[in-house]
Parts: C-alpha cells; sequence; structure tokens
C-alpha cells in the first residue's frame, strides 16, 4: 500500500467499491484490503473530505457487524464521533453496535464505546452512556482505565446537560472518598470535580476539607507524574488551610514534588505552595531557596518549556515587594541561539531584576543586546536602557552614556528607538539636558517614525532656550505638517503654541498662525481641529483688549506648565496579581493578564477566606532559618552561604587556566601578519587588551 | 484541557486529527495552519484567538504537533505532553510524514492509550507499549540514550574500571506469571531477564559565557543521568552521589576515574555542590526531601532518571583566547589560542571552533597549528575542526578575514557574535559528580547484576566574547 492510495481524497463510490469487491473473499488478504479502504476513509476525514465520507454510513455499520478486530472497531468509533454533528438517523442502529462492544468487548473496545456514547450529543446516547459508566463506577473490580474512561465520561455528560450534573458528580464524589479505591483513579475524580467547578457558572470552590486534602497528598507518591500535576492543580484554592499550622504542614508536604522532572508537578507545586504562603505568619528562607532554584533548573528544558518558566519568573518578581523568587541575575542572558521569544522574556526579566548593585552587569549586556542583529531585540534592549534610567536615579547617568555611545553607530532603527527613548529620560532628569541636547539635534534629519519625530519635536521645544538655531529646526518638521502622521501632528500643534508662549518672536507668530490655520482649515481630524481651535482661543484671550482676562504668562502657565514627574511601575495591580498566582504554569502565566480577559467564559480565581488569610501579601515576613525548622533542612544553610560567598567575585577564565603540556605553534607564518599592523590597530582595542588584567566589575 | 490535537506535515497538510470535544469547529486545522506554518514570523510559541489556544512543538522528524485548548489549561502540562507524545511516536516508528501516513491508525491507538478526554493518562513507554496492540519498532532503540549519544561502534558502553559490585551473588529468576498491572504505575509485574543489567549514562552539558575582558560571566552544567534498566521483578533501587548536601554516605573514597584531583585542582572531587536536581516519576520525592537518598522501583527499559544543575567549582575543559583586531583598516586580523585543561590521558573529540566574521567577507587566510579549519562564506564563520584533541594541549590560529574589493568592513556596525566551542569528552565530568553506588533489593531475596556507567560531558553554550 502506497502513502499516495492512502492520503488522497476519494469519492466515497471509489471506497464502496473497494469495501464491496473485497467483501466476497474471506482470506486474510481480503481482510487487510478491506482495513486499507476503511483507513481511506480516516484519512478523507483528516483532509475534511466530510460530506463524501458521510454516505459512507451504511457500509461503516455493516462493517462493524461482521468484524471483531480491534483496528477496526477503532475506526468504526473514530467515524461515528466525527459524524455526530450531523445527526443522521443511523445513530439509532449505530447505538445497538456501541453497545454491544460495551457489553462483550476486550477492555479497549469497551474504553472506545464509553467514550463514544459520551461524545454523541444525542439524547438516546447520553442516556445510555450515563447508566453504562455509572455500572462501571459502582463495579470494583472494574479496570483503571475504564474506571477512568467512565469519570470523564460523566464529566462530559454534565457539561452537556447541566441540570442533571449535581446527581452526576455525586457518583463522581463517592468514587473520590471511597478509600479503597486505587490512587490513580481518586486523583483522576478530584481532577473531574475540578474541572466541572470550573465549568460552572457559580463562584464557588469544591471546599476539601482538612482530611481528605491531606489524604490526596499522602497518595502523591503513589500517582505518575500527571496525576501528581493534576492533584496538586486541583487542590490549589479548593482546600483552604484554617490554621497557619495546617499551612506550615502542606507547604512542607508538597516540598519534595518541586524535584520533579516534570514541569507541570513543579509549576503545579509551586502554585499550591505560593497560594498556601498567602496563609502562614512567616515563611523560611531555605524554601525560598528551594521554590527559587528548582525554578531555575527548569531553564534547560525545551524552549517551549522555557518560555513558560520565564514568564512564570515575571509574574513571581512582579508579585510582591519581596519577591518569592531569589534569581541570579546570569541565568537570564541571552544566549545567541536562544529563539526569540526566550530573547524578549529574559530582556523583560533583566530589567525587572536591575538594581544599583548589579547594574553595571545588566549594562554590560544590554549593550551587546543593543546590537543585536535581530532588530526588535536590539529595539527592546535600547527601551530597557531607557526605563532603567528614570527606574533607577543612580544609574541616569550611565544610561545617558551608554545611549549616546550607541547613537555612533549611526544605525537607522537604534537611532529612532533612542531618540523616542531620550523624551522620557529627558522629562524625568530635565538636569541632564546639557549632557546629550547638542547630539541629539545633530540628528534631527533622520528620524523617522512617528514615535522618534513626536519626541525630537518635543525634546527641541523643550530645550529651546539652549538651542540657538531650534527655530531652523522646528521648521524642519513644522514644513512637512500636512504629510504629518497624526501622533506627530498633534505634537507639532502643541509644540508651536508652546514654542510661542517661550518665544514671542515675529517668526514663531508667524509660525503658529500657519499651523493653526493648517489644522483647523486643511486637515480634517476634528480632535486635531478642536485641538488647534482651543490653542486658538486660548491665544486670543490675550489679545481682547477690554479687561484682558489672561496674560501672556497665564497662557503659558497652561501651556507649558511644570510637568507632572513620571515614574515606572513596574507592579501589576494586586488584584490581577493574586489571580495571577492562582493560574501559575497555565496560559493566562504566559499572557500576564486577568483569566476573564484572555478567557471570557472562565471564572475569576481569587483566595478564598479563611481566618489564617494574611491581610496583605507584603506582609509575609521571610526568615532566616534556624529560627523555625519547619523545613526538613533542605540545605545545610551555613556551608552553602559560605561558598556562596566565597565564589560571588567574578571568576576569571585565567583562573582555570593550566599550563599545557603540548603547544602547538603555528605552522606557516603568514605574510599579512606583520609587526606593522600590530601598530596599525585601534587605541581602544589596544586599550581593551592592556586591561584584560583588570579584574571585571 | 486539550479539545484537539493535529499533527501536520511541515508544509501543513493535516495527517491526524483527534477531536476530543465536538466543540471544537472542524476548520480550527485551518486557522493554524494560516496562522503558524505558513507565517513565516512566529514569534511565539504559543497562540491565542479568541478562547482558542494552540500549543505547537516541531517534533525531530519535522511534524507539528498542535494542541488545541479552549479555556486556560496548563500550559506546562501540554508542552511536556507534546514532548512525551513526540517521543513515544518515535519509538513506534512514526517520525516522519511518510510512515505517519502509512501507519495513522497506530497514532489514533496510542492517542487512545495516552489521553482521556484530552487529559494526559500516561506515557511512560513501558506501559503504554503494554497496551498497545503493536509492539514498539526496533528504532525504539534510538530513544535508548546510550547507543544515541555515542557515535563509535565498538566503544559505545564504557564499563567501569572498578565494577560497583551487587550485594549478593544468588542468583534468582522469577516464577513466571504474566505481565500483569502492579500497583507501581509505571511497572509491570512479572519482569523477567536472564542478566540484570543497569546501565547509567550520566551526560553533562556546560555552558559559559565568557566576556571580552577574560571574565566569566556565567557558568553552569546541566546535567542528565540517565537509566536503562533490565531488571527482574520489582527492585528498588538505591542510588548515591557525590553530592555535598548527602548527609553521610558510607562510601567515603574519592576516587574515581574520571575525576583526578591532582589533575584538575578547580575541581571538587570530593564533592558537589548541585544547585537542584530534578527526578523521574519513579524517585521516592519525600525520601529524598528528608534523607537525601535516591530510592526508586525503575520502570523497564531506558528512561531519565534525574536532571541536575551545578554552578560552582566546575571542571573548564577550554580555555579560548581571541584577540580580534581591526586590521588595515579593510581586514580583521584573528588570533585565537585553544587550550585544553583536561588531563592528557582523555581526549576529546569532534572539537569544533566557530569564529563569526562579517558578512561582507569574501575570503579568509588562514593559518593553523593543528586541525582542520576553512571559512564557511554561507555562514559567515571560519569553523575550526580537530576530530581528536589531547588534553593538556595548546593550539593556536591567525586569520585574516578580508572583505569585497568596494566594500569595507565596518567592525563597529557588525554585532560580533560571540565565539562558540562544541566538544565531546568521554569519561570526564564537567562538575565532578561521580557516582557512588548503585544497589537493588528486590523482596528478601538478593540480586545479582552487573553495573556499566558512562560519563559524557558536551557543550552546552560555550560562547566567548571579543
Amino acid at each position: 500500500m502506497s502513502e499516495s492510495r492512502l492520503f488522497s481524497k476519494h469519492k466515497a463510490y471509489e471506497i464502496r467499491a473497494e469495501l464491496q469487491q473485497t467483501n466476497l473473499k474471506k482470506h486474510r488478504a481480503s481482510a487487510t484490503k478491506r482495513k486499507d479502504a476503511l483507513r481511506k476513509v480516516i484519512a478523507n476525514l483528516s483532509m475534511g473530505n466530510f460530506s463524501e465520507m458521510a454516505l459512507l454510513f451504511p457500509d461503516i455499520l455493516r462493517f462493524w457487524q461482521v468484524e471483531d478486530d480491534i483496528e477496526v472497531k477503532r475506526i468504526c468509533h473514530h467515524y461515528l464521533v466525527a459524524m455526530a454533528p450531523t445527526k443522521s438517523g443511523h445513530f439509532a442502529t449505530a447505538l445497538s453496535m456501541v453497545l454491544e462492544d460495551f457489553n462483550s468487548g476486550t477492555e479497549s473496545a469497551r474504553i472506545l464505546a464509553l467514550r463514544t456514547l459520551s461524545s454523541v450529543p444525542l439524547p438516546a446516547y447520553l442516556e445510555e452512556a450515563s447508566k453504562c459508566a455509572s455500572a462501571v463506577l459502582h463495579q470494583h473490580s472494574e479496570s483503571e482505565a475504564l474506571k477512568k474512561a467512565a469519570l470523564y465520561a460523566l464529566l462530559r455528560l454534565s457539561q452537556l446537560d447541566t441540570e442533571r450534573s449535581q446527581t452526576l458528580m455525586s457518583i463522581v464524589d463517592k468514587v473520590l472518598h471511597s478509600g479503597k479505591e486505587r490512587p490513580s483513579v481518586r486523583a483522576h475524580a478530584l481532577f473531574v470535580l475540578y474541572q466541572e467547578e470550573e465549568s460552572s457558572s457559580e463562584i464557588r470552590t469544591l471546599g476539601l476539607h482538612r482530611e481528605l486534602c491531606l489524604s490526596m497528598l499522602e497518595l502523591l507518591p503513589r500517582l505518575n507524574e500527571w496525576d501528581n500535576g493534576r492533584v496538586l492543580d486541583a487542590l490549589t484554592a479548593n482546600y483552604v488551610p484554617q490554621t497557619h499550622s495546617d499551612a506550615h504542614f502542606m507547604i512542607d508536604k508538597v516540598l519534595p514534588q518541586l524535584q520533579h522532572a516534570n514541569t507541570s508537578v513543579v509549576l503545579n507545586a509551586l502554585k499550591f505552595i505560593v497560594f498556601l504562603t498567602n496563609y502562614v505568619d512567616r515563611l523560611n528562607e531555605s524554601i525560598v531557596k528551594q521554590l527559587s532554584s528548582s525554578v531555575i533548573s527548569l531553564l534547560n528544558k525545551p524552549p517551549e518549556l522555557q518560555f513558560l518558566v520565564l514568564r512564570n519568573v515575571i509574574l513571581l518578581l512582579l508579585g510582591r515587594e519581596k519577591p518569592l523568587l531569589k534569581v541570579d541575575v546570569p541565568y537570564f542572558f541571552v544566549e545567541f541561539n536562544d529563539p526569540i521569544y526566550i530573547k524578549d522574556t529574559k530582556l523583560e526579566i533583566l530589567y525587572l531584576l536591575a538594581k544599583e548593585d548589579n547594574l553595571a552587569q545588566i549594562f554590560q549586556e544590554l549593550k551587546e543586546y543593543a546590537t543585536d542583529i535581530d532588530i526588535q531585540m536590539s529595539r527592546k534592549a535600547i527601551r530597557a536602557v531607557g526605563n532603567l534610567a528614570v527606574k533607577l536615579k543612580n544609574s541616569v547617568d550611565e544610561c545617558i552614556d551608554l545611549l549616546l555611545d550607541l547613537l555612533d553607530f549611526e544605525v537607522e532603527y537604534i537611532v529612532q528607538e533612542i531618540i523616542s527613548v531620550f523624551k522620557n529620560v529627558l522629562r524625568r532628569y530635565p538636569e541632564k539636558s546639557k549632557l546629550c541636547l547638542h547630539k541629539l539635534v545633530r540628528f534631527t534629519d533622520s528620524v523617522q517614525e512617528p514615535e522618534s519625530r513626536s519626541s525630537m519635536i518635543w525634546i527641541i521645544t523643550q530645550y529651546s532656550s539652549q538651542l540657538p538655531n531650534y527655530f531652523e529646526l522646528f521648521e524642519g518638521f513644522s514644513n512637512s505638517f500636512l504629510e504629518e502622521s497624526l501622533e506627530v501632528q498633534f505634537t507639532i500643534l502643541s509644540s508651536t503654541v508652546k514654542l510661542f508662549t517661550r518665544h514671542l518672536t515675529p517668526a514663531t507668530e508667524k509660525l503658529c498662525i500657519s499651523i493653526l490655520k493648517s489644522s483647523t482649515e486643511k486637515l480634517d481630524n476634528p480632535d486635531l481641529r478642536d485641538r488647534a481651535f482651543m490653542y486658538w482661543r486660548l491665544l486670543s484671550c490675550t489679545q481682547n483688549s477690554g479687561g484682558n482676562i489672561l496674560t501672556m504668562d497665564g497662557v503659558r502657565e497652561i501651556v507649558d506648565g511644570n510637568l507632572p514627574l513620571i515614574t515606572l511601575n513596574s507592579r501589576l495591580d494586586p488584584q490581577v496579581i493574586e489571580e495571577l498566582e492562582l493560574s501559575i504554569g497555565t496560559i493566562v502565566s504566559i499572557y500576564l493578564k486577568p483569566v476573564n480577559q484572555v478567557f471570557r467564559l472562565n471564572k475569576p480565581k481569587v483566595l478564598p477566606k479563611s481566618p489564617a488569610l494574611n491581610p496583605d501579601k507584603d506582609s509575609l515576613e521571610i526568615i532566616a532559618d534556624g529560627a523555625r525548622s519547619h523545613s526538613s533542612s533542605f540545605t545545610d544553610e551555613g556551608s552553602l552561604t559560605s561558598r556562596r560567598q566565597s565564589s560571588s567575585p567574578v571568576k576569571k577564565m585565567d583562573d582555570y587556566d593550566r599550563p599545557a603540556e603540548v603547544v602547538n605553534q603555528l605552522k606557516l607564518k603568514r605574510k599579512t601578519s606583520s609587526a606593522t599592523s600590530l601598530l596599525s590597530r585601534k587605541p581602544s582595542v589596544l586599550g581593551r587588551k592592556l586591561s584584560m588584567k583588570r579584574p571585571f566589575g | 484541557m486539550l479539545s484537539a490535537l493535529f499533527i501536520f506535515s511541515l508544509r501543513g497538510e493535516l495527517l491526524v486529527s483527534k477531536h476530543v470535544r465536538s466543540s471544537v469547529p472542524k476548520s480550527m486545522s485551518e486557522i493554524f495552519r494560516i496562522q503558524v506554518i505558513n507565517n513565516l514570523d512566529v514569534r511565539s510559541p504559543v497562540l491565542t484567538l479568541g478562547s482558542t489556544t494552540f500549543h505547537h512543538v516541531k517534533s525531530p522528524g519535522n511534524l507539528w504537533i498542535v494542541a488545541v485548548s479552549r479555556s486556560n489549561a496548563d500550559s506546562a502540562a501540554i508542552w511536556e505532553f507534546l514532548y512525551k507524545f513526540s517521543t513515544l511516536l518515535e519509538a513506534f516508528g512514526l517520525h516522519s510524514e511518510n510512515e505517519l501516513k502509512e501507519d495513522f491508525m497506530i497514532c489514533y491507538e496510542l492517542l487512545d492509550i495516552v489521553l482521556e478526554d484530552g487529559v494526559p493518562v500516561d506515557t511512560e513507554l513501558g506501559s503504554v507499549a503494554s497496551k498497545m496492540s503493536v509492539k514498539p519498532s526496533a528504532s525504539t532503540e534510538r530513544i535508548n540514550t546510550f547507543i544515541e549519544s555515542g557515535n563509535g561502534g565498538t566503544n559505545r558502553i564504557l564499563p567501569v574500571a572498578q565494577f560497583l559490585r551487587a550485594r549478593s551473588s544468588s542468583s534468582n529468576l522469577h516464577d513466571s506469571y504474566s505481565k500483569a498491572p502492579s500497583n507501581i504505575p509505571w511497572r509491570m509485574n512479572g519482569i523477567k531477564y536472564k542478566k540484570n543489567e543497569v546501565f547509567l549514562n550520566v551526560n553533562e552539558r556546560i555552558s559559559i559565557l565568557v566576556s571580552k575582558d577574560g571574565s566569566i560571566l556565567k557558568s553552569y552544567v546541566d546535567g542528565t543521568v540517565e537509566a536503562t534498566t533490565h531488571l527482574s521483578g520489582m527492585p528498588v533501587c538505591r542510588f548515591g552521589l557525590n553530592d555535598s548536601l548527602s548527609v553521610s554516605t558510607p562510601f567515603g573514597d574519592n576516587e574515581s576515574p574520571t575525576t583526578n584531583k591532582k589533575a584538575i585542582p578547580k575541581a571538587a572531587a570530593g564533592s558537589v555542590m548541585l544547585e537542584d536536581c530534578k527526578f523521574h516519576q519513579c524517585v521516592q520525592l519525600d525520601k529524598f526531601q528528608s534523607e537525601r537518598t535516591i530510592n526508586f522501583i525503575p520502570p523497564d527499559g531506558s528512561f531519565e532518571l534525574m536532571k541536575y544543575h551545578v554552578r560552582e567549582n566546575l571542571n573548564l575543559p577550554f580555555k579560548i583566547t581571541p584577540v580580534v583586531t581591526l586590521f588595515k583598516a579593510n581586514s580583521i586580523d584573528y588570533r585565537v589560542t585553544i587550550k585544553s585543561l583536561f588531563p592528557s590521558k582523555l581526549t576529546a573529540k569532534d572539537v569544533q571552533l566557530r569564529i563569526p566574521v562579517p558578512p561582507e567577507t569574501v575570503d579568509c587566510h588562514i593559518s593553523t597549528s593543528n586541525g582542520r579549519c576553512k571559512f564557511v562564506p554561507e555562514e559567515s564563520a571560519i569553523i575550526w575542526k580537530f576530530n581528536k584533541y589531547q588534553g593538556l594541549t595548546e593550539n593556536s590560529l591567525s586569520a585574516t578575514a578580508v572583505p569585497m574589493k568596494e566594500s569595507t568592513l565596518n567592525i563597529d556596525q557588525w554585532p560580533k557574535p560571540p565565539m562558540s566551542l562544541k566538544f565531546e569528552i568521554v569519561m570526564f565530568s564537567n562538575s565532578g559528580l561521580v557516582v557512588r553506588f548503585f544497589d537493588v533489593s528486590e523482596g528478601n531475596r538478593n540480586y545479582k547484576m552487573v553495573k556499566w556507567i558512562k560519563y559524557l560531558s558536551k557543550s552546552g553554550a560555550y560562547e566567548v566574547r571579543y
């Protein structure tokens, strides 16, 4: 059988012919041919050839009756589920066959039958499904896989028919509480209840009590990885610790799971622990260490998972005054082969981690990234430098130096970005303008993008008193007023007025009038027009001879008053954080947005109330170990810190150096490498060579 | 959790489509094809449109494996699952488009076993295989990391000089009873081998980033211990490393074939501080937390027993000293020395230093003391290769990159990608980690088995700026 035959579009009659033709003979060869014909049906379904394949319903049913092979059954069941939306009349006939599979078949046939019954949204099927599923769950001897299939069949049923969900879920609840049931089945029962809870419209939690939560945690070592992750997921926010000591106890119970190889288990354990930290009075430092190191070691996972982990690192760093993570900066240095989405995220983390003490290190990195090949990466790095200047007061000089250095590259997009960024830097630190103004103004002709143009216009206007040629510079922009984008037009408009109030010269007056005219007469954006009229009236107030309402100084006050100080808030709204912390490792943790902004059907999550709940996340005290040896001493703290300190200065490659036993000399001298070449080196390179022996930083 | 799972060929042909919930419209696969496969500038491995989210990975055989979910699902579980599923597909011989077009029913059968209502149930090869109607193809062995990691024919598996002895010698085999489900989710009852064997593979990847002035900006080792067990019955294994946190291990000697204290003074031959470790699901994590011992009942066959991360006291295997200068304003002069720092008894293989040159370069004059070296214009790099590299040996290279006649090199605008080194050293451990003991007990009886261990150090991102 060649691939082209299986995976190509067929007409229904072609397949039917194949099915019938081989039906006559009864030996093995024809059986495989028949199966091939059936496989073609599945392949055609994948290719979207539904209407043709729907015609084959009677033929499929006929085969179902005679064949006992599990693969044929699988094909039939797949076909049935795929055809479910058609609600064809053949489903009534098919029902008896599905039931026969359930009653007499092997285990895998029974599982298939149960899944099919609950996936075909016809009343007759659903009725049978609920009967079969509850029968399976009441029978203790049924196999584990079948019981799981039955649990999820009930979940599907109750989501299709919300009125019956309570009765259906009570069956599941019984399974969860039955101590005799196998651990894995109980874990699934818990998860099914949790899923049902999530999909229902009411805002409530499962409200699991302490004993059940404990018994589920006891089961953890006997469950496989997937069950582990799901149990921890389901317990979060569904069990509410009533006292501090309960919460401490649970944290200790879950800590070992951080060592699991499966990212899902680790992140769910992390989620559960972070949830519990809202209910403890204090937290040991060793726990913070263990959380951090377990998160860090997830960074050697495949890129997609790394990305997820990095996003969650951002979440945890943003969350609290004293973050639950203590991580070293170099982990987030970008590697050359990182996919772009990881580079971006690492850059964000570097920005968040930046503090006075590690600034030098981070700047060095950002400088590397600013010249990265990827344009977006380079822009983001520059943006980060600018934001750092605004965020950390002491860093401003370094930031400005770095940005001005980069400006020398004269690469087009770098210039755009730097000019854009400078607006905020100068707004925050007007006193620094002397340092950089003249250099910036040199690039007046190279700013292209709306943002950088606006930024340049703002800078020229704001510092016009320091620029003798401000008017020529400004005219460069205002002459093309009509062609500019709206954003730039707005900036030109308000800047002209500002310029006029500052320098009352005939030239500025003329310019001001022409811009006001253009905005009101030649352009048809209503907002722009309105704003122009507003300025116009404001200015004409000063001209009215009768009892001057406003003086020119008054207008200046209005147009060019003191700007409010800008600050960058790198923390999210506490409510959003609370919700995100309950969603660690899920899709919204990637987007860092509240659940119902991304998925409108999902319920928002809130921390359940309890006497032990801390009023404020930031009040949680993180204490050094020894004060209270709650966690079972994961690390030998003393040795750990001392070793850390000893290794804290940046190591040099030379520290590792050892004399070579064999030194291979270059075989031939190249003509090109002569002594003169050494002399012609650029001084900066020489300087770098000389400084090689100096310690870093 | 998953509402549907699709597998696409590289070009975007839908090969497998498994709908778990009928709520997913059939056209969903089209949307993915348009938004991701046909989109050249994909900047995220996850895409959310409306309330539908696509998580996707690309398998080694160039298949797109895509999970569709319709609410706020556990992304970590989805990606872990997609990776495990991709390994399972490989194991059943479905690694590329052609195989999948033939035997897609195996894929559906696999999906029926590993997923229950879109929720991953079990992905352990051993137990999945026992439920499948077809057995894993011969290529399963490719998953066996022993074979994957070595490329020589004979010296794939190296015995340790001193065998770690099993505790007793009474040979026994179980009474034969058929493989039956057991209390341990990842292991069947009634597994039987004539000869009990354990293979341990300690693989390490070292990553460093060295700045222009020679200071090490970051350095770490990511290691994995991969095990292949051919053990009868329900063995309980105990496994110990020389990590500094193990409370007290009875095996005090530090003599191991891999770390030679004298050879590498910085190496913590005595003990290694593991930043963190992650274990396979079979390891009893609570025991590890309280007693720092690694106890487990292994699944049958190969699996990744643990992963670890080390940052302190690494043995750096190579030192690279680059001097890059602009020469006569339009060509760049490179002088690079590379020195191996591991003991001279050992040899690294497939050592390859990649030296980037500006993209305008058309020719390079190269002279080296050893190894093969050539300029590869399509990668804009000079590649310097050694098949074998002896320990404690220094080699140097001198090269000049020449640009096209009329253009000039603009070294300031060139982003200077770091030089990167690739290598592989057998029986060397970058972190100094050594397996101290591995013993097995099964029921009351003692157990005879043979243990093999192999250490392999590879390069991760071994990068030097200049």
